[in-house]
Order: structure tokens, then C-alpha cells, then sequence
């Protein structure tokens, strides 16, 4: 899928260079198409701009090397354009030389001058040159060489004739070469000199208008190109820079959102907060007016209260001093959400310790074997971890009222991870029925009757609540009727929130 | 003597005061008991206007003040008085159903003498009121200023 993909995304601008290839989608692609547009919305932004990246890259890549390519031909043809040049030149020298061999071999034929003759050995010196260096300049056209090769004969026949007609006029004097001095001794291999010459210039011409016409042509596929694929370009940058823009534009306006959230729920935590100071003011009073309101019944009608109706009044104010208690422990455990946190030192020694002398009510008439460990020092709020562990031994204590000896056991679990420190309390309480387990910390949450054990289920929803803000976690095991382990995670120093 | 000083209940709830009144009754201090319903009648009394205008001078014993109550509140009320020189010697208790921190942070930064919280349950409201009425109304000897004898 991404491979294939890819792919696509490849070929893309190479597409785009032909004219209109985006236009007529076959039926075939349609598929892949529409795959790798869904591919694409499944994109991170990162993933986004690092794919229109890349694409930007090989644009690039694609258009430099079609560039070199076309720069390179350039150059060549230039070079053999520089040649051309020099051969057309070389060949109208040589066309000229051979002219002017046959002109002053004439004129000395007719005055015997020396310098006339010096002049035409001047040009059969220059011939192997000319020819050494015909055959360099065209050494890669074997259709000149063949005209080359004609030529060189040819040069050489007039030259040697011209020569032949010299040695005879100094031997025989004008007469002996009068006829030769009027016709010209090389008249005739001039005449082809001259054609092949022709020739060769001509074929040369025609090769250099040939690259001329090809240069251009190239050098306007370059320009288009160029053209094209900067365009291409800044389509490309355009619509990575729209993903990024588009990101930013997503980003602001999702801050923008959590603060305004966050404006919602501090409004919505200080209406929260008068409604529990109005709770905690209003919903007592009419509390208050009901136990009252019945004890002064009681009391005006004291003489004639059957049982019944004693038992009646008795529940009513039981019921409003429950109720009471209800909207007290909730107004705590909201409050425990609210309060600002301390963070000192605790000594768990000292807290236990504390908690303990403070139950010692409680504890008149109990016999309980108590097992306390060497407890750590931890990071927290003094007040809030005091109410967790009052909360568990207070339990500990509670559930097993049942048993003849309590047995409750406070400790920390060892080797426990660098993490976190984790407290228990265990007892050999009735325990509870692990399936029972995560409504344990809920608030009103109960897993036993009222008439069994008494309380509102509020302290261990308490308990869970103050260790998360404490950033650990609060969790408990039990097998029903043999005991319950109550455990406490608390972050070590430096990892806690 | 200190039993002719009344005692001044400030309680906008006619059954809040029904009750501190009967539990005062069993004590045999309710007739000294002075009600007003709102913070500015409270006022009202100690400055001998309004409806009080004809009362006889002298400051209450003490004074009970509910924090919510219409008009002027509790806290409003505390201001007042512990800001006047001849009202500040006025022993106050705050008498109230809110345990909320800041009400009795605040309370006590303005001068109150006492923060009691209105319990439920009938029997101990009866005792704390009880016990409140005996000891600022019988047993708590008041400062020995009088009413504001200025005109």
C-alpha cells in the first residue's frame, strides 16, 4: 500500500512535465488514485510536509538532470561547432593554396623568376600540414575522410605534375614547356580539387545547421523545463506551506479552545464551590428544624407516647442526624478535591502513631494485636495523608468488630520499584468479595448493611481521592471472612506531581 | 447584676429560633433573650433607633449572630461592631450551620469571641445553646459600659 504509494507520489511530476497528463485520469488509476488520496488524510502534518518535501526534491533532481543533460549536448556541439568552424576555414585556405600553386607555377613557367617558384615550393611544403591537419578535424566523419582522401591525391597529382613541368622548363627552357605553361599543369586536378572542396564545405555547412537547429531546440526544452518545473516548484511549497499554515491556523484555534475550557471549568469549580457552601448552610437547617421540631413533640407529648410512637420519632431523628452526617462527609470530600495541596515531609511513624492515640476511644473494650513496621518518610499533605490512613485503620478496626482477636498489620511492601512506596494495612476482618472490588472506592459506595457495620461509605472514596492528587493509586485485596489488604502507592521523591 | 443585661439573638429562621428560644427556656434565660430578624435591626438595637428608640439604655451581654441574613449579614454586623469603640467590649459569637474554612478565618480576623457551629441533632444544639446562654448571659461578666449615653 505505501510502496505502491509512493510510487505515485513519484511519478507525479515527471507526469505533470507532459502536457495535461493530470487531466484524463484512465478508469484503471481512478482506484489508486482515490487510495492515495485516503492514504494522504491519514497523514500527520509532519508526515505532510515531509512528503510535499519530497516531492519538491525530486521535482528538483528530475529537472537538474534533464538541465545537465541538455547543458552537456550544448557544450559538445559547441566544440564541434568550434571545429566546423576551423575545417570550413582550413578547406578555403587550402582551396586557396592550391590556386595560387597552380597561378605562380604558371607565371614561372612564363618568366623563370626564382621568387614565382619559391612560392609554389612554399605551398608543397605546406601540403602535409594541410593534410595532417584536415585529417584531425575530421577524424570522426568517415564521409570526409573519403573526400579527404580523394583531395590529398588529387593535391598530390597536381603538385607532382607542377613539379614534373618545372624540371622540364629547366632543362629545356619556356619552349620546351609553352604548351603546358598556356593549359596549366595541374589545370584539370585543380578543377577537382576545387569540386571536393566544395563538397566538403557544403557537407560541413549542413552538418553545422543541423546542431544549430538541435541546440536550439534543446535549449528550449531546457528553458521550458526550467520553466515548468519551477512552477511545479511552487505549487508544491505552496501547498506544503498551505499544510503548515492550515496546521497552525488547527493549533491556534484547539489553545484557544482549552483555554477557553479551562475558563468554563473554573467558572463551573466556583459555582460548584457555592453550592456547597449553600449546602453546607442551607440543607443542614432544615435538618436541624426536623430532630428539633420532633424533640419538642416528644417532649409536649411525653406522658401520652405509646412505644410505637416513640420508636416513629426516634427514626425521624436518626434519619435527619444521618442525613446531616451524609452532607458533612460529602462537604469534606468535595472539599478534599479543592484544597490546595501542602508538600512537606511526612513521617508515617509519627502519623500512626498519632491516628492511633487518637482512636484510643474507639479501641476501649477491643482486643486487637497490632503489627506495625518501621515506616518511611514521605512527600505530601499532612492533613490529607492523615485522613487516608485514619480512614483505613479506622476500617481495619470497624470490620473486625466480629472477630474475638483483631489482628491488624500496617507495613510497606519491599522492593516495591525505585517508582513509588507502597503502604498497607491488613487486617483479619470479613473481608470482601473481590468481584466487589472496583466499587469499593466509589463515594456511597457500601459493600456491607447498615445494620452489619455503620458509616457512609465516603472514607475510602476519600482515601483513593487524596493518594491520586497525591499522583499514586489506592487498591485493596481480599478473600471474604479471612481478612482485607488495604494498599497505598505513594510516588518517591522527585517522581510525584 | 448582670441579669437584667439582655442577650441578643440575631436568626433570620423563625424555627432556628423557635428552638434556640425553647432550648434558652429550659434554662430560664429566655425572657432575657432580645430576637431581631435580620442584621439591620441587630444594628438597629445597639444604636437605640428605629423600632429600639425606646429601649432601655445598655449594651446585651452578648450578641449570637447568624452569618446568613437578609439584608445585613453576620460578617457585616461584626465589622460594625468591633469598629465602634463603644460596641467593640460586646462579646460576639458567631452562631451559624457553615463550617466553610473561610467564614471562620474571617470571622475571627474581624474579632469574633466565639465560631459555634449549629449542630444537627437537637440534643446537642439544645446543650450548646444552653451552655452558650449560661455562660455569656449568667456567667461571663460584661464590660461596665452602658448603652451609647452620648444624647
Amino acid at each position: 500500500m505505501e510502496s505502491a504509494s509512493n510510487q505515485h507520489s513519484q511519478a507525479s511530476p515527471v507526469e505533470a512535465e507532459r502536457p495535461q497528463p493530470a487531466v484524463i485520469i484512465p478508469e484503471g488509476s481512478s482506484g489508486a488514485h482515490r487510495a492515495f488520496v485516503a492514504w494522504f488524510y491519514k497523514l500527520t502534518i509532519e508526515q505532510r510536509v515531509l512528503t510535499g518535501f519530497s516531492l519538491v526534491f525530486v521535482g528538483i533532481l528530475i529537472v537538474s538532470a534533464i538541465s545537465y543533460y541538455n547543458t552537456n549536448i550544448l557544450l559538445t556541439n559547441s566544440g564541434l561547432d568550434g571545429r566546423s568552424h576551423d575545417l570550413i576555414q582550413l578547406l578555403n585556405t587550402m582551396d586557396d593554396a592550391m590556386s595560387e600553386a597552380e597561378d605562380v607555377h604558371r607565371r614561372y613557367l612564363v618568366t623563370g623568376e626564382a621568387s614565382y617558384l619559391e612560392a609554389h615550393k612554399k605551398v608543397v611544403r605546406q601540403k602535409p600540414t594541410f593534410t595532417a591537419y584536415l585529417n584531425d578535424l575530421i577524424r570522426e566523419s568517415p564521409e570526409q575522410q573519403q573526400r579527404a582522401g580523394l583531395l590529398d591525391r588529387m593535391m598530390d597529382r597536381q603538385l607532382s605534375a607542377e613539379s614534373k613541368a618545372t624540371a622540364q622548363f629547366q632543362e629545356g627552357g619556356f619552349r620546351a614547356v609553352k604548351k603546358i605553361a598556356f593549359e596549366g599543369a595541374g589545370k584539370r586536378e585543380l578543377g577537382v580539387i576545387h569540386q571536393i572542396i566544395m563538397e566538403m564545405d557544403a557537407h560541413e555547412r549542413q552538418a553545422v545547421g543541423r546542431r544549430v537547429v538541435a541546440s536550439a531546440a534543446g535549449t528550449r526544452t531546457t528553458v521550458a523545463l526550467l520553466g515548468i518545473g519551477a512552477l511545479l516548484q511552487l505549487v508544491l511549497l505552496a501547498w506544503v506551506y498551505y499544510f503548515i499554515r492550515h496546521d497552525i491556523t488547527e493549533r491556534r484555534r484547539v489553545a484557544g479552545e482549552l483555554q477557553r475550557r479551562g475558563e468554563l471549568l473554573e467558572a463551573a469549580n466556583k459555582e460548584l464551590e457555592a453550592f456547597s457552601y449553600s449546602v453546607s448552610h442551607d440543607l443542614r437547617a432544615p435538618l436541624r428544624h426536623i430532630d428539633g421540631y420532633a424533640a419538642l413533640l416528644r417532649k409536649s407529648v411525653e406522658q401520652s407516647l405509646n412505644e410505637k410512637a416513640a420508636r416513629y420519632l426516634q427514626t425521624i431523628s436518626d434519619s435527619a442526624t444521618q442525613m446531616g452526617q451524609l452532607i458533612d462527609d460529602l462537604l469534606v470530600f468535595s472539599r478534599m478535591g479543592r484544597q490546595e495541596m501542602l508538600h512537606t515531609t511526612i513521617h508515617l511513624d509519627q502519623l500512626i502513631k498519632h491516628i492511633l492515640s487518637d482512636l484510643r476511644l474507639d479501641l476501649q473494650g477491643r482486643e486487637i494485636s497490632w503489627t506495625i513496621a518501621a515506616l518511611p518518610a514521605v512527600q505530601g499533605d499532612p492533613s490529607m495523608l492523615r485522613q487516608v490512613f485514619m480512614n483505613l485503620i479506622a476500617n481495619a478496626v470497624k470490620f473486625t468488630s466480629t472477630r474475638p482477636i483483631a489482628r491488624i498489620e500496617i507495613g510497606v511492601v519491599e522492593d516495591s520499584g525505585s517508582r513509588e512506596i507502597v503502604l498497607f494495612v491488613r487486617d483479619n476482618g470479613v473481608g470482601f468479595d473481590m468481584q466487589y472490588a472496583p466499587k469499593l472506592f466509589g463515594v456511597f459506595q457500601r459493600l456491607h448493611r447498615a445494620d452489619e457495620f455503620e458509616g457512609t461509605g465516603i472514607g475510602l472514596a476519600n482515601v483513593r481521592r487524596i493518594v491520586h492528587r497525591h499522583g499514586g493509586r489506592a487498591w485493596a485485596e481480599s478473600v471474604p471472612d479471612k481478612g482485607a489488604t488495604f494498599y497505598v502507592a505513594l510516588p518517591r521523591r522527585g517522581h510525584g506531581v | 447584676m448582670t441579669a437584667t443585661k439582655p442577650i441578643l439573638l440575631a436568626e433570620d429562621n423563625p424555627r432556628d429560633a423557635e428552638l434556640a428560644l425553647a432550648a434558652m427556656e429550659a434554662e430560664h434565660i429566655s425572657d432575657k433573650v432580645v430576637l431581631c430578624r435580620d442584621g439591620a435591626e441587630v444594628l438597629d438595637y445597639l444604636y437605640c433607633r428605629g423600632q429600639f428608640k425606646a429601649r432601655p439604655r445598655g449594651n446585651p451581654a452578648v450578641v449570637f449572630l447568624d452569618l446568613k441574613m437578609p439584608k445585613v449579614n453576620g460578617l457585616e454586623v461584626l465589622r460594625t461592631i468591633k469598629a465602634d469603640v463603644k460596641l467593640r467590649p460586646i462579646p460576639v459569637v458567631m452562631l451559624t450551620s457553615s463550617r466553610e474554612e473561610r467564614d471562620l478565618t474571617e470571622s475571627y480576623a474581624l474579632g469574633a469571641n466565639a465560631y459555634v457551629v449549629k449542630p444537627v441533632e437537637f440534643n446537642k444544639f439544645l446543650s450548646a445553646v444552653k451552655e452558650l446562654g449560661t455562660f455569656w448571659g449568667v456567667i461571663n461578666e460584661p464590660p461596665p459600659e452602658g448603652c451609647r449615653s452620648t444624647h
